[in-house]
Protein backbone atom coordinates (compact mmCIF):
# COMPACT_ATOMS: atom_id res chain seq x y z
CA UNK A 1 0.00 0.00 0.00
CA UNK A 2 1.45 3.16 -0.95
CA UNK A 3 0.38 6.38 1.17
CA UNK A 4 1.49 9.33 -1.11
CA UNK A 5 0.98 7.20 -4.58
CA UNK A 6 -2.79 6.56 -5.21
CA UNK A 7 -2.52 4.10 -7.90
CA UNK A 8 1.11 2.70 -7.21
CA UNK A 9 0.65 -0.77 -6.36
CA UNK A 10 2.44 -2.60 -3.61
CA UNK A 11 2.43 -6.78 -3.09
CA UNK A 12 -0.92 -5.39 -0.90
CA UNK A 13 -2.68 -4.16 -3.53
CA UNK A 14 -2.91 -6.55 -5.65
CA UNK A 15 -6.12 -8.68 -5.75
CA UNK A 16 -5.92 -11.75 -3.66
CA UNK A 17 -8.47 -14.27 -2.02
CA UNK A 18 -8.93 -14.55 1.68
CA UNK A 19 -7.97 -17.71 1.75
CA UNK A 20 -4.40 -16.81 -0.77
CA UNK A 21 -3.98 -13.98 2.10
CA UNK A 22 -4.58 -16.17 5.16
CA UNK A 23 -1.98 -18.47 3.23
CA UNK A 24 0.90 -15.79 2.62
CA UNK A 25 0.65 -14.56 6.04
CA UNK A 26 0.80 -18.14 7.22
CA UNK A 27 3.88 -18.63 5.37
CA UNK A 28 5.68 -15.72 6.11
CA UNK A 29 5.27 -16.11 9.66
CA UNK A 30 6.54 -20.19 9.44
CA UNK A 31 9.76 -18.41 6.87
CA UNK A 32 10.70 -15.66 10.24
CA UNK A 33 10.11 -18.32 12.69
CA UNK A 34 12.58 -21.11 10.50
CA UNK A 35 14.77 -18.02 10.14
CA UNK A 36 15.23 -16.84 13.82
CA UNK A 37 15.82 -20.41 14.59
CA UNK A 38 18.32 -20.22 12.45
CA UNK A 39 20.26 -17.29 14.00
CA UNK A 40 20.05 -19.10 17.39
CA UNK A 41 22.01 -21.77 15.77
CA UNK A 42 24.27 -19.74 14.17
CA UNK A 43 25.29 -18.04 17.72
CA UNK A 44 24.91 -21.26 19.41
CA UNK A 45 27.41 -19.95 22.32
CA UNK A 46 24.63 -17.14 23.73
CA UNK A 47 22.13 -19.06 22.61
CA UNK A 48 23.01 -22.35 24.58
CA UNK A 49 23.66 -20.32 27.71
CA UNK A 50 20.20 -18.75 27.83
CA UNK A 51 18.62 -21.94 27.18
CA UNK A 52 20.49 -23.55 30.22
CA UNK A 53 19.62 -20.70 32.69
CA UNK A 54 15.99 -20.46 31.60
CA UNK A 55 16.35 -24.95 31.71
CA UNK A 56 17.60 -24.42 35.43
CA UNK A 57 15.35 -21.98 36.01
CA UNK A 58 12.49 -23.57 34.87
CA UNK A 59 12.90 -27.56 36.75
CA UNK A 60 12.80 -25.97 40.19
CA UNK A 61 9.12 -25.13 39.46
CA UNK A 62 8.30 -28.24 37.51
CA UNK A 63 10.26 -30.17 40.58
CA UNK A 64 7.79 -28.47 42.75
CA UNK A 65 5.11 -29.37 41.18
CA UNK A 66 5.94 -33.21 40.87
CA UNK A 67 6.87 -32.98 44.66
CA UNK A 68 3.59 -31.05 45.54
CA UNK A 69 1.66 -33.67 42.95
CA UNK A 70 3.20 -36.76 44.07
CA UNK A 71 2.45 -35.55 47.58
CA UNK A 72 -1.25 -35.06 46.78
CA UNK A 73 -1.35 -38.44 46.28
CA UNK A 74 -0.05 -40.15 48.55
CA UNK A 75 -1.79 -38.40 51.07
CA UNK A 76 -4.97 -39.09 48.65
CA UNK A 77 -3.92 -42.97 49.42
CA UNK A 78 -4.28 -42.76 53.45
CA UNK A 79 -7.35 -43.67 55.38
CA UNK A 80 -10.40 -41.35 54.73
CA UNK A 81 -9.59 -37.89 56.64
CA UNK A 82 -13.28 -37.88 57.54
CA UNK A 83 -12.95 -41.18 59.17
CA UNK A 84 -14.85 -41.38 62.51
CA UNK A 85 -13.75 -44.22 65.13
CA UNK A 86 -15.89 -45.08 67.74
CA UNK A 87 -15.00 -46.97 70.57
CA UNK A 88 -17.71 -49.02 72.08
CA UNK A 89 -18.05 -50.11 76.06
CA UNK A 90 -16.40 -53.32 76.63
CA UNK A 91 -19.52 -54.92 78.40
CA UNK A 92 -21.71 -54.03 75.28
CA UNK A 93 -23.02 -57.57 73.69
CA UNK A 94 -22.42 -58.97 70.19
CA UNK A 95 -26.49 -58.73 69.43
CA UNK A 96 -26.41 -55.48 70.62
CA UNK A 97 -23.17 -54.38 68.71
CA UNK A 98 -24.71 -55.63 65.60
CA UNK A 99 -28.30 -53.80 66.37
CA UNK A 100 -26.58 -50.81 66.68
CA UNK A 101 -24.37 -51.22 63.40
CA UNK A 102 -27.93 -51.63 61.70
CA UNK A 103 -29.13 -48.72 63.35
CA UNK A 104 -26.47 -46.41 62.47
CA UNK A 105 -26.55 -47.68 58.45
CA UNK A 106 -30.14 -45.64 58.37
CA UNK A 107 -28.63 -42.56 59.76
CA UNK A 108 -28.90 -39.84 56.50
CA UNK A 109 -25.49 -38.65 57.51
CA UNK A 110 -24.04 -42.11 57.65
CA UNK A 111 -22.42 -43.14 54.62
CA UNK A 112 -20.81 -46.58 55.77
CA UNK A 113 -20.23 -48.66 59.15
CA UNK A 114 -17.52 -51.23 59.86
CA UNK A 115 -17.18 -53.02 62.54
CA UNK A 116 -14.33 -54.41 64.16
CA UNK A 117 -15.07 -57.03 66.22
CA UNK A 118 -13.05 -57.32 69.45
CA UNK A 119 -11.95 -61.11 69.04
CA UNK A 120 -11.39 -60.24 65.38
CA UNK A 121 -8.78 -57.45 67.17
CA UNK A 122 -7.23 -59.33 69.56
CA UNK A 123 -6.25 -62.05 66.70
CA UNK A 124 -4.74 -59.51 64.43
CA UNK A 125 -3.30 -58.31 67.22
CA UNK A 126 -1.37 -61.33 68.81
CA UNK A 127 -0.62 -61.79 64.59
CA UNK A 128 1.20 -58.68 64.61
CA UNK A 129 2.62 -57.26 67.71
CA UNK A 130 4.81 -59.89 68.56
CA UNK A 131 3.80 -60.25 72.23
CA UNK A 132 1.78 -63.68 70.90
CA UNK A 133 2.42 -65.70 73.49
CA UNK A 134 2.28 -62.87 76.40
CA UNK A 135 -1.26 -62.39 75.36
CA UNK A 136 -2.50 -65.67 76.29
CA UNK A 137 -2.62 -65.03 79.64
CA UNK A 138 -4.91 -62.22 79.67
CA UNK A 139 -7.64 -63.20 81.26
CA UNK A 140 -10.16 -61.44 79.46
CA UNK A 141 -10.01 -59.42 76.23
CA UNK A 142 -8.64 -55.82 76.76
CA UNK A 143 -9.57 -54.40 73.37
CA UNK A 144 -13.25 -52.84 72.82
CA UNK A 145 -15.75 -53.37 69.74
CA UNK A 146 -14.65 -50.86 66.93
CA UNK A 147 -17.42 -49.27 64.31
CA UNK A 148 -15.98 -46.70 62.02
CA UNK A 149 -17.96 -44.43 60.42
CA UNK A 150 -17.84 -43.04 57.32
CA UNK A 151 -19.46 -40.19 57.33
CA UNK A 152 -22.02 -39.13 54.06
CA UNK A 153 -20.78 -37.36 50.93
CA UNK A 154 -22.16 -34.24 52.79
CA UNK A 155 -20.58 -34.68 55.78
CA UNK A 156 -16.61 -35.06 55.25
CA UNK A 157 -16.34 -31.37 55.80
CA UNK A 158 -14.62 -31.01 59.50
CA UNK A 159 -17.02 -28.84 61.27
CA UNK A 160 -20.06 -31.73 59.95
CA UNK A 161 -18.11 -34.74 60.99
CA UNK A 162 -17.57 -33.09 64.15
CA UNK A 163 -21.61 -32.51 64.98
CA UNK A 164 -21.49 -36.30 63.85
CA UNK A 165 -19.17 -37.50 66.41
CA UNK A 166 -20.35 -35.23 68.76
CA UNK A 167 -24.18 -37.34 68.02
CA UNK A 168 -22.27 -40.67 68.42
CA UNK A 169 -21.27 -39.74 71.72
CA UNK A 170 -24.59 -39.38 73.03
CA UNK A 171 -25.01 -42.94 72.52
CA UNK A 172 -25.22 -45.32 75.82
CA UNK A 173 -22.80 -47.70 74.08
CA UNK A 174 -20.19 -45.56 72.94
CA UNK A 175 -17.12 -45.44 75.23
CA UNK A 176 -15.13 -42.77 72.95
CA UNK A 177 -15.04 -41.30 69.93
CA UNK A 178 -12.33 -40.07 67.86
CA UNK A 179 -12.40 -38.20 65.01
CA UNK A 180 -8.94 -38.67 62.38
CA UNK A 181 -9.55 -35.68 61.14
CA UNK A 182 -7.37 -33.40 63.61
CA UNK A 183 -3.98 -34.64 62.69
CA UNK A 184 -4.60 -34.60 58.76
CA UNK A 185 -5.89 -30.62 59.43
CA UNK A 186 -2.36 -30.12 61.00
CA UNK A 187 -0.71 -31.78 58.23
CA UNK A 188 -2.80 -30.48 55.41
CA UNK A 189 -1.98 -27.00 56.76
CA UNK A 190 1.73 -27.34 56.95
CA UNK A 191 1.59 -28.96 53.78
CA UNK A 192 0.04 -25.56 52.43
CA UNK A 193 2.12 -23.28 53.86
CA UNK A 194 5.10 -25.36 52.22
CA UNK A 195 3.52 -25.36 49.04
CA UNK A 196 2.68 -21.34 49.08
CA UNK A 197 6.32 -20.69 49.91
CA UNK A 198 6.87 -23.14 46.74
CA UNK A 199 4.19 -20.83 44.72
CA UNK A 200 6.02 -17.80 45.93
CA UNK A 201 9.85 -19.06 45.01
CA UNK A 202 8.38 -20.39 41.05
CA UNK A 203 6.78 -16.81 40.68
CA UNK A 204 10.19 -15.22 41.23
CA UNK A 205 11.68 -17.81 38.82
CA UNK A 206 9.14 -16.98 36.61
CA UNK A 207 10.16 -13.64 36.87
CA UNK A 208 14.11 -13.98 36.38
CA UNK A 209 13.29 -16.19 33.22
CA UNK A 210 11.50 -13.12 31.59
CA UNK A 211 13.87 -10.86 32.68
CA UNK A 212 17.05 -13.17 31.21
CA UNK A 213 14.94 -13.52 28.19
CA UNK A 214 14.09 -10.12 27.38
CA UNK A 215 18.37 -9.11 28.54
CA UNK A 216 19.01 -11.93 26.23
CA UNK A 217 16.61 -10.27 22.98
CA UNK A 218 17.96 -6.51 24.18
CA UNK A 219 21.97 -7.86 23.33
CA UNK A 220 20.96 -9.25 20.44
CA UNK A 221 19.21 -6.26 19.61
CA UNK A 222 21.75 -4.18 19.66
CA UNK A 223 24.24 -6.74 18.25
CA UNK A 224 22.08 -6.05 14.93
CA UNK A 225 21.75 -1.98 15.21
CA UNK A 226 23.41 -1.81 12.03
CA UNK A 227 20.90 -4.31 10.04
CA UNK A 228 18.12 -2.62 11.79
CA UNK A 229 18.85 0.61 10.50
CA UNK A 230 19.08 -0.01 6.94
CA UNK A 231 15.60 -2.25 7.51
CA UNK A 232 14.18 1.03 8.73
CA UNK A 233 15.84 2.66 5.92
CA UNK A 234 14.41 0.93 3.18
CA UNK A 235 10.65 0.97 4.76
CA UNK A 236 10.36 -1.89 7.47
CA UNK A 237 7.34 -0.99 10.11
CA UNK A 238 8.75 -1.82 14.14
CA UNK A 239 6.35 -4.59 13.61
CA UNK A 240 8.17 -6.67 10.99
CA UNK A 241 11.50 -6.09 12.37
CA UNK A 242 10.46 -7.15 16.00
CA UNK A 243 9.10 -10.39 14.73
CA UNK A 244 12.06 -12.63 14.30
CA UNK A 245 13.24 -11.66 18.16
CA UNK A 246 9.93 -12.34 19.51
CA UNK A 247 10.17 -15.61 17.65
CA UNK A 248 13.54 -16.11 18.85
CA UNK A 249 11.92 -15.80 22.77
CA UNK A 250 9.45 -18.41 21.99
CA UNK A 251 12.10 -20.35 20.90
CA UNK A 252 14.17 -19.95 24.30
CA UNK A 253 11.42 -20.73 25.50
CA UNK A 254 10.60 -23.95 24.01
CA UNK A 255 13.87 -25.22 24.21
CA UNK A 256 14.50 -23.80 27.76
CA UNK A 257 11.38 -26.00 28.79
CA UNK A 258 12.34 -28.81 27.22
CA UNK A 259 15.98 -28.60 28.88
CA UNK A 260 13.63 -28.48 31.85
CA UNK A 261 11.76 -31.40 31.18
CA UNK A 262 15.06 -33.42 30.96
CA UNK A 263 16.52 -31.83 34.08
CA UNK A 264 13.13 -33.37 36.31
CA UNK A 265 12.46 -35.94 34.84
CA UNK A 266 16.74 -37.29 35.69
CA UNK A 267 16.20 -35.34 39.04
CA UNK A 268 13.16 -37.78 39.57
CA UNK A 269 14.51 -40.99 38.79
CA UNK A 270 17.69 -39.59 41.41
CA UNK A 271 15.41 -38.94 44.14
CA UNK A 272 12.75 -42.32 43.55
CA UNK A 273 16.26 -44.39 44.04
CA UNK A 274 16.50 -42.43 47.48
CA UNK A 275 12.84 -42.75 48.01
CA UNK A 276 12.26 -46.47 47.20
CA UNK A 277 14.81 -47.12 50.40
CA UNK A 278 12.62 -45.18 52.73
CA UNK A 279 9.06 -46.37 51.39
CA UNK A 280 10.59 -50.32 52.02
CA UNK A 281 11.35 -49.38 55.28
CA UNK A 282 7.67 -48.22 55.50
CA UNK A 283 6.61 -50.79 53.70
CA UNK A 284 4.41 -48.35 51.52
CA UNK A 285 5.39 -48.76 48.13
CA UNK A 286 5.23 -44.99 46.64
CA UNK A 287 5.62 -44.99 42.97
CA UNK A 288 6.19 -41.51 42.10
CA UNK A 289 5.11 -40.00 38.87
CA UNK A 290 6.51 -37.67 36.27
CA UNK A 291 5.27 -34.91 33.85
CA UNK A 292 2.93 -36.32 32.13
CA UNK A 293 2.38 -35.54 27.91
CA UNK A 294 -0.30 -32.73 28.89
CA UNK A 295 1.57 -31.24 31.60
CA UNK A 296 4.82 -31.56 29.63
CA UNK A 297 2.89 -28.95 27.37
CA UNK A 298 1.70 -27.20 29.41
CA UNK A 299 5.12 -26.38 30.70
CA UNK A 300 6.11 -25.52 27.02
CA UNK A 301 3.40 -23.19 26.62
CA UNK A 302 3.86 -21.43 30.05
CA UNK A 303 7.29 -21.52 28.89
CA UNK A 304 7.09 -20.35 25.72
CA UNK A 305 4.62 -17.74 26.70
CA UNK A 306 6.99 -16.53 29.11
CA UNK A 307 10.12 -15.91 26.35
CA UNK A 308 7.15 -13.76 24.12
CA UNK A 309 6.74 -11.51 27.09
CA UNK A 310 10.44 -10.94 28.09
CA UNK A 311 11.09 -10.21 24.15
CA UNK A 312 8.07 -8.39 23.72
CA UNK A 313 9.28 -6.10 26.66
CA UNK A 314 12.65 -5.85 25.33
CA UNK A 315 11.17 -4.78 21.70
CA UNK A 316 9.14 -2.63 22.85
CA UNK A 317 11.62 -0.55 24.24
CA UNK A 318 14.83 -1.12 22.42
CA UNK A 319 13.67 -1.41 18.62
CA UNK A 320 12.08 2.01 18.57
CA UNK A 321 14.61 3.66 19.97
CA UNK A 322 16.77 2.72 16.99
CA UNK A 323 16.84 5.50 14.48
CA UNK A 324 18.83 5.37 11.38
CA UNK A 325 21.33 8.08 10.41
CA UNK A 326 22.71 8.49 7.22
CA UNK B 1 6.90 15.05 -7.14
CA UNK B 2 9.03 16.92 -4.60
CA UNK B 3 7.97 20.29 -3.09
CA UNK B 4 10.22 21.95 -0.58
CA UNK B 5 8.38 25.44 1.19
CA UNK B 6 10.33 27.32 3.13
CA UNK B 7 11.85 25.07 5.13
CA UNK B 8 14.21 25.63 7.77
CA UNK B 9 15.45 23.19 9.45
CA UNK B 10 17.48 23.79 13.39
CA UNK B 11 18.85 20.75 14.94
CA UNK B 12 18.79 20.95 18.95
CA UNK B 13 22.86 21.37 19.03
CA UNK B 14 21.31 24.70 17.75
CA UNK B 15 23.01 24.29 14.18
CA UNK B 16 21.00 26.21 11.45
CA UNK B 17 21.00 23.33 8.94
CA UNK B 18 18.64 24.89 5.78
CA UNK B 19 17.63 28.27 6.04
CA UNK B 20 14.12 29.04 4.07
CA UNK B 21 14.32 26.24 1.15
CA UNK B 22 12.16 26.22 -1.88
CA UNK B 23 12.34 24.58 -4.58
CA UNK B 24 10.10 21.76 -6.66
CA UNK B 25 11.22 18.76 -8.78
CA UNK B 26 9.02 17.49 -11.22
CA UNK B 27 7.64 13.56 -11.96
CA UNK B 28 10.95 12.35 -13.84
CA UNK B 29 12.71 14.97 -13.40
CA UNK B 30 16.50 14.23 -12.73
CA UNK B 31 18.10 16.96 -10.45
CA UNK B 32 22.20 17.34 -9.05
CA UNK B 33 21.91 19.05 -5.25
CA UNK B 34 25.41 20.06 -4.42
CA UNK B 35 27.56 22.44 -2.40
CA UNK B 36 30.15 22.09 -0.05
CA UNK B 37 30.21 19.44 3.19
CA UNK B 38 28.03 20.96 6.12
CA UNK B 39 26.33 22.94 3.56
CA UNK B 40 22.68 20.74 4.24
CA UNK B 41 22.96 18.60 1.84
CA UNK B 42 22.42 15.98 3.74
CA UNK B 43 19.78 17.10 5.80
CA UNK B 44 17.77 17.63 2.77
CA UNK B 45 17.76 14.73 1.54
CA UNK B 46 16.98 13.36 5.24
CA UNK B 47 13.76 15.33 5.18
CA UNK B 48 12.72 13.49 2.08
CA UNK B 49 13.41 10.36 3.38
CA UNK B 50 11.56 11.54 6.93
CA UNK B 51 15.08 10.58 8.78
CA UNK B 52 14.38 14.36 9.95
CA UNK B 53 11.34 16.51 10.30
CA UNK B 54 11.68 20.27 9.43
CA UNK B 55 11.54 22.92 12.00
CA UNK B 56 9.56 25.23 10.13
CA UNK B 57 8.45 25.08 6.34
CA UNK B 58 6.86 22.16 4.43
CA UNK B 59 7.87 19.09 2.59
CA UNK B 60 5.68 17.59 0.29
CA UNK B 61 5.54 14.34 -1.90
CA UNK B 62 2.93 14.26 -4.76
CA UNK B 63 0.99 16.68 -2.72
CA UNK B 64 0.69 15.17 0.65
CA UNK B 65 2.88 17.16 3.36
CA UNK B 66 5.02 14.87 5.58
CA UNK B 67 4.45 17.04 8.20
CA UNK B 68 1.06 15.27 8.38
CA UNK B 69 2.62 11.78 8.26
CA UNK B 70 2.71 9.76 11.81
CA UNK B 71 5.01 7.83 13.14
CA UNK B 72 3.94 4.83 12.49
CA UNK B 73 3.31 5.68 8.72
CA UNK B 74 7.04 6.69 8.00
CA UNK B 75 7.99 2.97 6.58
CA UNK B 76 5.09 3.42 3.95
CA UNK B 77 6.57 7.17 2.92
CA UNK B 78 10.08 4.97 2.68
CA UNK B 79 9.00 2.53 0.65
CA UNK B 80 8.20 5.12 -2.07
CA UNK B 81 11.52 6.41 -1.85
CA UNK B 82 14.69 4.54 -2.97
CA UNK B 83 17.57 5.80 -1.19
CA UNK B 84 21.25 5.38 -2.01
CA UNK B 85 23.91 5.74 0.34
CA UNK B 86 27.43 6.78 0.35
CA UNK B 87 28.63 3.80 2.46
CA UNK B 88 25.94 1.56 0.77
CA UNK B 89 24.44 0.49 3.95
CA UNK B 90 24.36 -3.09 2.89
CA UNK B 91 24.08 -6.16 5.48
CA UNK B 92 27.35 -7.70 5.25
CA UNK B 93 26.32 -11.24 6.63
CA UNK B 94 23.75 -11.60 3.67
CA UNK B 95 24.25 -12.47 -0.19
CA UNK B 96 23.79 -9.65 -2.57
CA UNK B 97 20.66 -11.44 -3.38
CA UNK B 98 19.10 -10.89 0.57
CA UNK B 99 20.14 -7.29 0.28
CA UNK B 100 18.46 -6.83 -3.02
CA UNK B 101 15.48 -8.16 -1.93
CA UNK B 102 15.07 -6.54 1.51
CA UNK B 103 12.19 -3.79 0.24
CA UNK B 104 10.37 -6.68 -1.09
CA UNK B 105 10.49 -9.26 2.02
CA UNK B 106 9.46 -6.41 4.04
CA UNK B 107 6.17 -5.56 1.61
CA UNK B 108 5.55 -9.56 1.49
CA UNK B 109 5.89 -10.05 -2.06
CA UNK B 110 5.61 -13.37 -3.04
CA UNK B 111 8.15 -15.58 -3.45
CA UNK B 112 8.84 -16.46 -7.15
CA UNK B 113 7.87 -12.60 -7.36
CA UNK B 114 10.72 -11.49 -5.23
CA UNK B 115 12.72 -13.80 -7.58
CA UNK B 116 12.34 -12.35 -11.07
CA UNK B 117 11.95 -8.96 -9.33
CA UNK B 118 15.43 -9.34 -7.85
CA UNK B 119 17.16 -11.27 -11.28
CA UNK B 120 15.46 -8.04 -12.78
CA UNK B 121 17.14 -5.67 -10.88
CA UNK B 122 20.41 -7.27 -10.58
CA UNK B 123 20.94 -7.39 -14.30
CA UNK B 124 20.14 -4.28 -15.12
CA UNK B 125 22.87 -3.20 -12.75
CA UNK B 126 25.19 -6.46 -14.06
CA UNK B 127 25.71 -8.13 -11.09
CA UNK B 128 23.52 -11.14 -11.66
CA UNK B 129 26.12 -13.55 -11.62
CA UNK B 130 27.11 -12.22 -8.28
CA UNK B 131 24.13 -12.92 -6.34
CA UNK B 132 25.03 -15.47 -3.86
CA UNK B 133 27.82 -13.91 -3.31
CA UNK B 134 28.65 -11.90 0.06
CA UNK B 135 29.17 -7.50 0.10
CA UNK B 136 32.29 -8.11 0.99
CA UNK B 137 33.46 -10.20 -1.69
CA UNK B 138 32.64 -7.07 -4.21
CA UNK B 139 34.59 -4.10 -4.96
CA UNK B 140 33.39 -0.76 -4.48
CA UNK B 141 31.82 -0.14 -7.46
CA UNK B 142 29.64 -3.11 -7.63
CA UNK B 143 29.02 -2.44 -3.48
CA UNK B 144 27.50 0.63 -4.84
CA UNK B 145 25.21 -1.28 -7.42
CA UNK B 146 23.99 -3.35 -5.17
CA UNK B 147 22.76 -0.82 -3.08
CA UNK B 148 21.35 0.92 -6.42
CA UNK B 149 19.62 -2.56 -7.23
CA UNK B 150 18.38 -2.45 -3.50
CA UNK B 151 16.79 1.01 -4.13
CA UNK B 152 15.06 0.42 -7.55
CA UNK B 153 13.73 -3.13 -6.78
CA UNK B 154 10.24 -2.10 -6.13
CA UNK B 155 10.34 0.60 -8.60
CA UNK B 156 9.75 3.51 -6.60
CA UNK B 157 8.78 7.29 -8.28
CA UNK B 158 11.62 8.62 -6.43
CA UNK B 159 15.42 8.00 -5.91
CA UNK B 160 17.81 9.63 -3.36
CA UNK B 161 21.56 9.23 -3.81
CA UNK B 162 24.02 10.35 -1.55
CA UNK B 163 27.70 11.16 -2.89
CA UNK B 164 26.77 7.88 -5.30
CA UNK B 165 29.57 8.41 -6.44
CA UNK B 166 32.07 9.45 -3.77
CA UNK B 167 34.71 6.74 -3.89
CA UNK B 168 34.60 5.73 -7.37
CA UNK B 169 37.15 6.40 -10.34
CA UNK B 170 35.48 8.65 -12.76
CA UNK B 171 34.74 6.05 -15.47
CA UNK B 172 32.52 3.84 -12.53
CA UNK B 173 30.92 7.33 -11.60
CA UNK B 174 29.88 7.75 -15.07
CA UNK B 175 28.94 3.96 -15.35
CA UNK B 176 26.27 4.97 -12.26
CA UNK B 177 25.47 8.31 -13.31
CA UNK B 178 24.32 6.02 -16.55
CA UNK B 179 22.21 3.82 -14.82
CA UNK B 180 20.50 6.88 -13.04
CA UNK B 181 19.60 8.35 -16.56
CA UNK B 182 18.44 4.95 -17.16
CA UNK B 183 15.95 4.93 -14.26
CA UNK B 184 14.70 8.65 -15.05
CA UNK B 185 13.62 7.90 -18.27
CA UNK B 186 11.05 5.62 -17.11
CA UNK B 187 8.89 9.13 -14.74
CA UNK B 188 11.35 8.53 -11.68
CA UNK B 189 12.52 11.67 -9.96
CA UNK B 190 15.88 11.36 -9.37
CA UNK B 191 18.13 13.71 -7.26
CA UNK B 192 21.54 13.21 -6.34
CA UNK B 193 23.45 14.63 -3.91
CA UNK B 194 27.34 15.24 -4.82
CA UNK B 195 30.31 17.82 -4.68
CA UNK B 196 31.73 15.93 -7.88
CA UNK B 197 31.39 18.79 -9.84
CA UNK B 198 33.16 17.61 -12.92
CA UNK B 199 30.48 15.34 -13.34
CA UNK B 200 27.86 17.56 -12.91
CA UNK B 201 29.16 19.51 -15.58
CA UNK B 202 29.64 16.85 -18.08
CA UNK B 203 25.89 15.17 -17.57
CA UNK B 204 24.06 19.24 -17.69
CA UNK B 205 21.33 18.31 -15.47
CA UNK B 206 19.43 21.01 -13.45
CA UNK B 207 21.51 21.41 -10.12
CA UNK B 208 20.64 22.96 -6.98
CA UNK B 209 23.16 24.39 -4.70
CA UNK B 210 23.06 25.26 -1.36
CA UNK B 211 25.65 27.24 0.57
CA UNK B 212 25.65 27.71 4.59
CA UNK B 213 22.12 26.36 4.44
CA UNK B 214 20.61 28.72 1.45
CA UNK B 215 19.74 27.67 -1.74
CA UNK B 216 21.78 29.90 -3.66
CA UNK B 217 21.48 28.12 -7.46
CA UNK B 218 18.74 26.56 -9.07
CA UNK B 219 19.04 25.77 -12.55
CA UNK B 220 21.59 24.58 -14.82
CA UNK B 221 25.28 25.89 -14.29
CA UNK B 222 27.79 26.80 -16.32
CA UNK B 223 31.30 24.91 -15.54
CA UNK B 224 32.93 28.78 -14.64
CA UNK B 225 30.57 29.73 -12.29
CA UNK B 226 31.94 26.60 -10.34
Amino acid sequence: MSLLFERRAGATDRKLSLGQRIASWWISHMRQATASLGDLWRTPGPSLMTMLVLGFSLSLPAAFYLVSKNGAQVAANWDNPAQISVFLKKNVAINHVEKLVAELQQWPTVNQVDWYSKDDALIEFKETSGFGNALNYLDSNPLPDVLVVEPAAAQQTASAAEALANELRQLDAVAMVKLDIEWLERLNAMVSVVEDTLIALATLLCFSVVLVIGNTIRLSIVSRKTEIEVMKLVGATDQFIQRPFLYAGVWYGVFGAFLSWIVTTLLLWWIESAINTLTQLYDYPIVLEGLQPNESLFLVIIASGMGLLGSWLSVQQHIRAIEPTS
Amino acid sequence: MIRFDNVDKVYSSGHHALKNVSFHLKKGEMAFLTGHSGAGKSTLLKLIALLERPSHGNVFINGHSLNTVTRRNIPLVRRDIGIIFQDHRLLTDRPVFDNVALPLVIEGYPHQEIRKRVAAALDKVGLLDKERLLPSMLSGGEQQRVGIARAVVNKPPIILADEPTGNLDPALSMEILRLFEEFNRVDVAVLIATHDLGLIARMRYRTLTLRDGHMINDGLIAEHQL
